[in-house]
C-alpha cells in the first residue's frame, strides 16, 4: 500500500498530489460549512492514531507479508474527514517508519483515501436502504463488513493501477498486490463488521456515516 | 633369504604408512585466505525477509556493476571490484511491487566503523517512533481544539 519513492512516473505523482489537494480542500470546506463540533476532533485524532499504528500489524502470506489498513472503518466513522485523517497518518508513517515515500504521499493518499470514501458511501446508502432495516445492528454489521472488504479490494486495485500506469507489468502487479490482499480483505471485513455492529448498538452517534457529525 | 624377508616387512610398513597418512598434517600450519564479499540483507521492518527481490549494484559513476536476486533470507552478496570504494545498491521487491529502497555502501567508511551498517541501527526504536507519532497527533488535536475554541469564543463575544 505504501509505494516508495522512485517507483512511479512524474505524471502519476503529479496527478496524485492534485487529487489529494482537491479532496483535502473539499473536506476542509465541508467541515467549515457544516460547522464541525469540538467533539469531532478527538474522534478524528483517535481514528488517525488507529490508522497510523495498524499498519504495523503484519500478516505473512507466502513469500511476502501484508498489513492491516482499516480504511473502511475510517470512512464509516469519519465520513469525508477520513481523507485528511489518512493523509496525516501517511505523513507520520512516511517520516517515522519510512513507509512509502515523500513524493508518493499524494498517490498513496489517493489509493487509501478514495476507497475509504467509497466505503463511507456504501455504508451510508446501505443503512438508509430498506434492506435489512428491521434489524439495525445486523444490517450495520453486514454493510460494515461489505464496506470494509470493498475498501481493501479498491486499495489494492488503485495501488496496482498506479504502478501499471508507471510502466509495471499488468499481470505481475495485479496478481501480487490483489492476490496478497485477499486475506486482509476477508479479515478486515469481519473486523469492521463487528466494530460497526458494536458501535451502532452502544454509541451510534460516533458513526459519521449515520449523521453523527451533523448538528 | 633373510634379507628378502626384511625387505618384504619394510615394504609392507612403507605401504601401511602411505595408506595411513591423513589429510591433516600434524605440524604444518596452513593459512587459507579469501577476500570477503559485500553482503546486504533486505527485509520488511517488523515483518520478514524481502526474498527474491531484484538487486542492482552501481559503481560510483552510476554504471551498473552487477545484478541479482536476494535469497530466501533476503541476503545478497557480491564481490568487491579492486579499486572501487563506493557502491549504490537498489532493492526492488518482486512479491510486493511498489517497494523499492536504495543504499550507498562505502568500503573505507565501513572499514573505519564496525564493519556492518544497518539502516535501522541508527534510528530510534520502533516503540519510540510509535509514541512520537501519537505525540504528534495529540499535538495536532490540541492545536485544532484551540483553534475551534478560539472561533467559538469569537462567535459568542460577537453576540
Amino acid at each position: 500500500m505504501h509505494i516508495s519513492d522512485g517507483v512511479l512516473s512524474a505524471p502519476v505523482l503529479a496527478a496524485g498530489w492534485i487529487i489529494t489537494a482537491v479532496f483535502i480542500a473539499l473536506a476542509i470546506r465541508w467541515s467549515k460549512k457544516k460547522g464541525i463540533e469540538v467533539e469531532v476532533i478527538p474522534k478524528l485524532s483517535v481514528m488517525t492514531a488507529i490508522f497510523f499504528v495498524v499498519c504495523l500489524v503484519h500478516i505473512p502470506i507466502g513469500p511476502t507479508c501484508v498489513h492491516f489498513i482499516l480504511a473502511g472503518l475510517l470512512g464509516i466513522i469519519l465520513g469525508i474527514l477520513a481523507y485528511p485523517a489518512i493523509f496525516i497518518g501517511l505523513v507520520l508513517q512516511a517520516f517515522l517508519f519510512q513507509f512509502g515515500g515523500i513524493t508518493t504521499l499524494g498517490v498513496n493518499t489517493v489509493n487509501v483515501g478514495i476507497p475509504a470514501l467509497i466505503a463511507y458511501v456504501i455504508f451510508q446508502r446501505g443503512m438508509k436502504s430498506e434492506l435489512l432495516s428491521s434489524r439495525r445492528g445486523f444490517s450495520a454489521g453486514v454493510f460494515g463488513a461489505i464496506a470494509g472488504g470493498v475498501a481493501v479490494f479498491l486499495i489494492a486495485v488503485f495501488t496496482a493501477s498506479a504502478l501499471i500506469a508507471s510502466g509495471e507489468k499488468f499481470t505481475g502487479v495485479a496478481v501480487a498486490i490483489i492476490g496478497a490482499h485477499i486475506p486482509v480483505m476477508i479479515i478486515e471485513a469481519i473486523v469492521v463488521g463487528f466494530i460497526v455492529t458494536f458501535l451502532v448498538r452502544v454509541k451510534p452517534e460516533v458513526i459519521g456515516s449515520l449523521g453523527g457529525d451533523k448538528k | 633369504m633373510k634379507i628378502k624377508r626384511v625387505f618384504a616387512i619394510l615394504a609392507l610398513l612403507l605401504a601401511l604408512f602411505c595408506v595411513s597418512i591423513s589429510e591433516v598434517s600434524a605440524h604444518r600450519l596452513v593459512i587459507d585466505h579469501e577476500i570477503g564479499e559485500i553482503g546486504i540483507k533486505a527485509y520488511f521492518e517488523g515483518a520478514g525477509p524481502c526474498r527474491d527481490a531484484n538487486v542492482k549494484v552501481y559503481d560510483n559513476e552510476s554504471n551498473l556493476y552487477l545484478e541479482g536476486v536476494t535469497d530466501e533470507k533476503g541476503y545478497f552478496g557480491f564481490p568487491p571490484e579492486s579499486g572501487m570504494e563506493e557502491y549504490t545498491v537498489t532493492v526492488d521487491a518482486v512479491h510486493m511491487p511498489g517497494h523499492k529502497e536504495e543504499t550507498v555502501i562505502n568500503l573505507s567508511q565501513a572499514a573505519a566503523g564496525a564493519g556492518t551498517d544497518s539502516a535501522g541501527g541508527t534510528e530510534m526504536p520502533l516503540f519510540t517512533r510509535i509514541i512520537a507519532g501519537l505525540g504528534y497527533l495529540i499535538g495536532l488535536a490540541g492545536a485544532a481544539m484551540a483553534y475551534v475554541g478560539w472561533k467559538l469564543k469569537k462567535k459568542y463575544e460577537g453576540r
